[in-house]
């Protein structure tokens, strides 16, 4: 236990911006890469277009892409602070989906019942696996992975390991809500559907809770240390449970989303949505031990990771550069803020020897140049 | 019998404090040497220059067998000193063999040679009839099996001294006689044994030889034959008045708290009161079961049996919360792991326990960060505002945001545990200050301390903890060193 003295803590404070405010490191990563693939695409095109990467079309386009992902992404990031994970969202989705479309086409129990009973579904099964989770000491990790793999059994039982296919029952979800607005450059629609909006919601709602409520505040105390926090008297366990059954309702309405977008009930629908909603939230700052992280940052993942998939589009690169990519920018973005935390440690030592060597200097003692690489 | 380890004008210097100071110390072959003292005494220090994981300072000399030596833990381990700590550390998913072996195999062209190994581990098991298996997985032994293990090690590899650091303190009384017959026959086998213990009756069964420690000075040295109990303890205590508080007494009110034949966790049929404007100690050797005993009325652990009444009203904790609506607050030991969310700021720890009391969901930064700042002027925490993260601040300083996590409560109760463990000399005087601040508010305080003259100068009564039953109540003139000591690790009799 070492008891600083007053002026090195002050110093201390002195620290670099992105150490203060770590979703501006991946906030800025994201711009040097947005620009990195206008200047490419202005370079590309000789000059003479506009970059589509950055056109209204293009950047709503992205926006359906990334829609679902990033509900579960929301879900995902509450998850993760309160120190769990869950890799089961996939086959999950893809179980909703099946179980949705097998109500309306098959079971025919009308749209509305099958899609709540496709989220209460999902919503019961994440429940019991935080039960499970919260009640024994074994790793969300093994549990959720061994969900994933049951939530694929049970679909591929409920389906007979085939597609089921709709009537476009829920095409009301992908309705245009702009209808009839044309992009300025290029005059092609605009399409806003509604999981969009939806999405945005979400993240508002998730937002405010994790920030403004005290259901957050103690979402990040169970995160950061479950031990202190059950002694400030937070019911760990059922906090731990709460964080599951949201994720739950939100894949749950994430699925029917992907469900009314393909119009089929599929077991590849949800593949590697569990993948990509966990690097959305790792690249916004989020810790894998949790405590750690918020919706602002995840919001940024979730545009940057999908935006990777169509900027190669735009490059004309074939579409498998795609992972390379996108496995970089996690890795970048994930590294950056210890990167820059120990330039900004390096840096704030130099001030702190420059400033003990002026110290000596004015008290009048001999200087030691050797401590004081200028 | 030819001498093993001698250990000359020994002193250790940390930073602001003399943990040893010219302690001389010998051991010889087949015989068993203990080492006495209160908690703080200076046995861990000694402990861990002969393992070599301190260096003493200028002017202490260490021999091994006559010849001077400078000690680091790999030359202590090949001169054949072995520290079998309280805290094992041991491979538990390999088995009892592999344990011990591990790191130096038998290797025969590349290849283990498992059966030798094992016959190697069985006969020394049997030879000190153990009755454990060689092939048991280690993680299956409890601790005594444990450390019957590590003594076979020192067999096995021809150790020449063995030190055992409080070897029998999760153990039951059955397996105390067992260990104590295993040690008597490493002993009569040549291997010279350091013993440090706080139970009497183990360092009269088994001891030849007694050093005790005070303050981190050798106070004496005894052969245990012709030795009395009541001898031993005078010897270990009498400390440094320097070392004691004057504290500012509070007229005692009404019982706010009382516990009616507790039971749960260890604890074992304890009562008492606790009056507003009081402070009850409550001592005890290390193990004892105080801060289990905290647990439990704080409801952080089970009660099985008994009552806890508060304002004379019975009360059922079966959860922190309840506790802390209550009034109870509940500074833990250890403050790091269960006290503070180290990552965040002292305005985000100071207002979390306050959420039990709040009926509003929404809450607001800002008012986080007036009550942050608050407590930052109230308590003088060294920091500008209370936006500092909690793992930038000192022990002392992190210390006073527990304490303004607790007060942010309004709680009436508090159980302070261990309140200045790890804190430097001028913090505790600030703390003690703060604790009779709360006594003339009218609070009350319970306060486990393993600090003798901590325990003396601040409570008004106190109860002494062995083994989880109390032992005494002591108030007024009947507070001594020696009556605490003597409840603590003596039997009741003496």
């Amino acid at each position: 236990m070492s008891s600083q003295p007053v002026a090195e803590s002050k110093l201390g404070l002195r620290t670099s911006l992105f150490k203060r405010y770590e979703t501006l490191t991946v906030l800025s990563i994201f711009a040097g890469f947005v620009v990195v693939i206008v200047v490419l695409q202005l370079f590309l095109t000789g000059g003479t277009k506009f970059p589509t990467f950055i056109s209204p079309v293009n950047l709503l386009n992205i926006l359906q892409q990334v829609g679902v992902p990033g509900i579960v992404a929301v879900g995902m990031t509450i998850v993760m602070i309160s120190g769990g994970i869950d890799l089961s969202v996939g086959m999950l989705a893809s179980l909703v989906s099946i179980i949705t479309a097998l109500g309306i086409s098959k079971w025919q129990l009308g749209v509305v019942p099958s899609v709540l009973l496709g989220i209460a579904s999902a919503v019961v099964l994440e429940t019991i696996m935080g039960f499970i989770i919260s009640r024994t000491k074994v790793e969300p990790f093994i549990i959720t992975l061994g969900g994933m793999i049951t939530f694929q059994g049970i679909a591929l039982l409920l389906c007979s390991s085939r597609e089921v296919i709709m009537n476009g029952e829920l095409d009301f979800l992908k309705a245009n809500l702009i209808q009839g607005a044309k992009d300025p450059v290029s005059h092609l629609n605009l399409i806003v559907p509604p999981y969009v909006l939806i999405f945005f919601v979400i993240a508002l709602l998730g937002g405010l809770l994790l920030g403004y409520t005290k259901y957050g505040r103690r979402i990040y105390a169970i995160g950061t240390n479950p031990q202190a926090a059950y002694l400030a008297g937070i019911d760990v366990k059922n906090m731990k449970l709460s964080a599951y059954v949201i994720m739950g309702v939100l894949v749950g309405i994430g699925a029917v989303m992907l469900l009314a977008r393909i119009n089929t009930g599929i077991i590849t629908l949800g593949q590697g949505l569990e993948i990509d909603s966990i690097a959305m939230v790792v690249i916004g700052g989020t810790a894998l031990k949790g405590g750690k992280g918020n919706v602002v940052g995840t919001l940024i993942g979730v545009f940057f990771l999908g935006s990777i998939g169509n900027a190669m589009n735009m490059l004309r690169l074939p579409s498998e550069v795609q992972f390379v990519a996108k496995g970089l920018v996690v890795i970048i973005a994930v590294s950056a803020g210890d990167v820059s935390n120990r330039i900004s440690g390096f840096l704030s030592r130099r001030r702190e020897l420059r400033w003990h060597a002026e110290q000596r200097a004015t008290k009048g003692e001999s200087v030691e140049s050797t401590s004081n690489p200028k | 019998m030819s001498e093993i380890l001698r250990l000359t004008n020994i002193s250790k210097t940390f930073p602001g404090v003399m943990a040893l100071q010219n302690i001389s110390f010998d051991l010889n072959e087949g015989e068993v040497h203990c080492l006495c003292g209160e908690n703080g005494a200076g046995k861990s220090t000694l402990i861990k220059v002969l393992s070599g994981a301190y260096q003493p300072d200028e002017g202490g000399e260490i021999f091994f067998e006559g010849k001077p030596v400078i000690l680091n833990p790999h030359l202590a381990m090949s001169l054949g000193i072995q520290t079998i700590y309280q805290e094992h550390v041991v491979f538990e998913s390999l088995s009892v063999t592999e344990n011990v072996f591990a790191g130096a195999e038998i290797v025969k062209r590349g290849f283990l040679q498992k059966a030798e190994m094992r016959r190697q581990t069985l006969g020394v098991l049997k030879y000190l009839k153990s009755g454990l298996s060689p092939d048991a997985i280690m993680g299956d032994l409890n601790s005594s099996g444990q450390k019957i293990v590590e003594i076979a090690k020192g067999l096995i590899f021809k150790r020449r001294a063995i030190i055992l650091d409080e070897p029998t303190a999760s153990l039951s009384s059955v397996e105390i006689e067992n260990l104590l017959e295993i040690i008597e026959t490493v002993k009569n086998s040549g291997l010279g044994i350091i013993y440090i213990s706080h139970h009497l009756e183990e360092v009269f069964k088994i001891g030849d030889r007694v050093t005790v420690l005070r303050d981190g000075r050798k106070v004496s040295q005894h052969e245990i034959a012709g030795l009395t109990k009541t001898t031993l303890i005078k010897d270990m205590v009498g400390r440094d008045p320097s070392t004691f508080y004057r504290r500012e007494k509070v007229p005692i009110r009404e019982v706010v708290f009382e516990a009616r034949e507790v039971t749960g966790n260890g604890a074992r049929d304890i009562s008492f009161t606790l009056r507003r404007g009081e402070i009850v100690g409550i001592a005890g050797m290390a193990g004892s079961g105080r801060s289990e005993l905290m647990n439990v009325l704080f409801g952080s652990a089970r009660l099985d049996f008994g009552e806890i009444l508060i304002n004379g009203k019975l009360v059922k904790h079966s959860h922190p919360k309840n506790a802390i609506q209550n009034k109870m607050c509940f500074i833990t030991e250890d403050r790091q792991n269960t006290g503070l969310f180290l990552p965040q700021t002292i305005a985000q720890n100071v207002t979390i326990a306050n959420l039990v009391n709040t009926r509003e969901f929404v809450v607001h930064s800002r008012d986080d960060t007036r009550i942050g700042d608050k407590f930052v002027k109230q308590l003088a925490i060294k920091t500008p505002n209370s936006q500092t993260r909690v793992v930038e601040l000192s022990g002392g300083n992190q210390q006073k945001v527990v304490l303004a996590k607790w007060f942010n409560t309004k709680g009436e109760i508090f159980i302070f545990d261990e309140p200045t463990l790890g804190i430097d000399v001028g913090s505790k005087q600030e703390i003690y200050k703060v604790m009779v601040d709360l006594l003339k508010q009218g609070k009350a305080i319970i306060m486990v301390s393993s600090d003798m003259p901590e325990v003396i100068s601040m409570s008004d009564r106190v109860l002494v903890i062995k083994n989880g039953e109390k032992m005494a109540e002591l108030s007024g003139d009947e507070i001594s060193e020696e009556n605490i000591l003597i409840n603590s690790i003596g039997d009741k009799t003496i």
